[in-house]
């Protein structure tokens, strides 16, 4: 079945590779506005920030764009990761401790992100601050806030499939013949572990984006260069104003495409087996 | 997991470096990082026990114009609780709505409207409605903002809740005893009445945990936007002025809700679905 074939067969397939492709677009373009066509935002039919009148509102809305969606993804690729390599640790070390993380991920997990995402926050801000050995930039902490507060989601739905790969009987088969645990999961259970992280990098990019533009817009989050959350936050007061709209409705408009595609790009990007 | 919470935030807060010798990167006066100390109870046996003592003797935990007693804390807790249920409502309005628009467009060519309408409503985030429904009900009292705020909580959670009973109600529409009610001469009406909503509950319940949670989250952007004096805006305050006792116990208090929440809805399914109690063990 050629792609196009399988995208007219599978309606999930099909939104998923167009959330897939919205995500490169606002990707691409919000990077080459903000580093390369800067002075194509001059000219911005939105006219000049109320706040910042040096700036104009493309300016600020494509710039917060473009680091939203790279803090996104660079924070749903490290919790993805740390949720894999606590999801095979787990598996890998007995069923006592397979048990109590995941008990532990389970309550982590039961904590809303935004309440976990500002204490956080507040305690690598106040490190970083105040002790040198522990200065990250912004952005960074942002990142690994994110990945501390993302983990237990992916590290949960991931031990459960890979608990289920293990029984498969190409698994029990290979188990049989001596295979070591390192074989195991780079030969048998990574290629039917693959697809689906992809599919949890993909569906932890919007959840958070959403967290960082909350945390960001309360102020908590330092970020600069300004994300869109933090545009927001520092902007919405501009609705008092009779032009203000003009300020807040594209940076909200772009959070909600940014987010709306991310969504659809992480519902299935698994294709159906050939044959 | 309350202790846990409880101890976790607690050492953490702990273990921040309040005070520096360097003045130029001083954020806090040495008198006030002092007052955290004693907050904290560090240097104390037991010391994590600290703020929860000050709390339940009536003394004010934290700084006297931004710190917090037991009593405005429990006022605080009540406000957001309150707004949240109005929220778990409207949320339930929402989700029934949803679930009727799903079943009504399923095969039609709206279809693809309703499969959106879950994205467009996760894909905004809390403060966004907050922000364009402030101009109109921030500080109009009548419990005007109060119903604003419960009003842009509810509608993340109802999409979600309408798109669960949607699936639980297809599902459900399906079985045999729904075509044997129907055959048997029972009125439709009364067939989802008596026999596919009952079923359809146990579902709706399972996932009041999460929307719970999603409400209370959400109260925090929504009270900062619309200015209400309560809880979500406590703690958004808390951290942005390190006020460092407080967060420890508006954390452990938030779990706490949290708990009491999944504890109410088990005892709920236990009352309302007989298979939880058939398969509880004797």
């Amino acid at each position: 079945m050629s792609p196009v074939q399988r995208m007219r067969t599978f309606p999930r397939a099909r939104a998923s590779l167009i959330g897939a492709a919205l995500l490169a677009a606002l990707w691409i373009s919000s990077f080459a506005l903000s580093h390369w066509l800067a002075p194509l935002e001059r000219h911005c039919p939105l006219g000049r920030d109320l706040l910042r009148p040096d700036q104009t509102v493309c300016e600020l809305a494509f710039g917060g764009l473009w680091v939203s969606l790279s803090l996104g993804v660079a924070a749903g690729a490290l919790s993805t990761i740390l949720g894999l390599l606590l999801a095979v640790a787990a598996r890998s070390a007995g069923r006592a401790v397979d048990r109590w993380s995941m008990r532990l991920a389970d309550a982590f997990f039961s904590l809303p992100d935004v309440l976990v995402l500002m204490v956080v926050q507040f305690a690598g801000q106040t490190l970083s601050d105040l002790d040198p050995r522990f200065r990250v930039s912004p952005p960074l902490l942002m990142v690994l806030s994110l990945a501390i507060v993302g983990w237990s989601g992916p590290a949960r739905m991931l031990r459960n499939r890979l608990e289920t790969l293990e029984q498969e009987d190409f698994v029990r088969a290979a188990k049989a013949l001596g295979a070591g645990r390192l074989h195991l999961i780079r030969r048998h259970l990574w290629p039917g572990l693959r697809e689906y992280t992809g599919a949890i990098f993909l569906s932890r990019v919007p959840a958070a984006v959403l967290a960082e533009s909350t945390v960001s817009f309360f102020g908590i989050a330092r970020m600069e260069p300004m994300s869109l959350g933090r545009y927001l936050g520092t902007s919405y007061s501009s609705l008092l104003y009779p032009s203000g709209a003009r300020i807040v409705l594209p940076a909200w408009g772009m959070l909600v495409v940014l987010v709306l595609a991310a969504s659809l790009a992480g519902r299935q990007v698994q294709w159906p087996r050939r044959g | 997991m309350v202790p846990i919470v409880a101890l976790a935030s607690y050492f953490l807060m702990a273990a921040l470096p309040l005070s520096t010798e360097d003045e130029s990167k001083r954020q806090l006066p040495p008198e006030l990082v002092a007052s955290y100390r004693r907050d904290l109870g560090m240097g104390e046996p037991l010391g994590f026990l600290r703020p929860w003592k000050k709390l339940f003797a009536g003394q004010r935990l934290g700084t006297s114009a931004q710190g917090i007693t037991g009593d405005e804390l429990l006022t605080k807790i009540s406000g957001s609780v309150a707004v949240g249920l109005v929220a778990l409502a409207l949320a339930l309005v929402w989700a029934f709505a949803y679930a009727l628009l799903r079943l009504r467009t399923r095969l039609s060519r709206l279809s693809p409207l309703s499969d959106l309408l879950p994205a467009l409503a996760f894909g905004t985030p809390v403060f966004i409605p907050a922000l364009l429904l402030a101009p109109y009900a921030a500080e109009r009292g009548h419990l005007i903002p109060e119903l604003a705020a419960a009003l842009v909580i509810s509608w993340w959670p109802g999409v979600l809740l309408g798109s669960l009973i949607t699936a639980a109600l297809t599902s459900e529409l399906t079985r045999d005893y729904v075509r044997t009610a129907i055959g048997k001469g029972l009125p439709r009406s009364a067939t989802l009445r008596r026999h596919v909503i009952p079923n359809v509950v146990p579902a709706v319940l399972d996932s009041i945990g999460p929307v719970a949670t999603a409400l209370l989250a959400g109260s925090f952007a929504a009270e900062r936007v619309l200015g209400l004096p309560y809880f979500g805006q406590l703690y958004v305050m808390a951290v942005l002025q390190k006020q460092v006792a407080v967060v420890v116990v508006a954390t452990t208090a938030f779990a706490a809700i949290l708990v009491a929440v999944a504890i109410a809805v088990e005892l709920l399914r236990w009352l309302i679905d007989p298979r939880s109690r058939a398969s509880a063990p004797s």
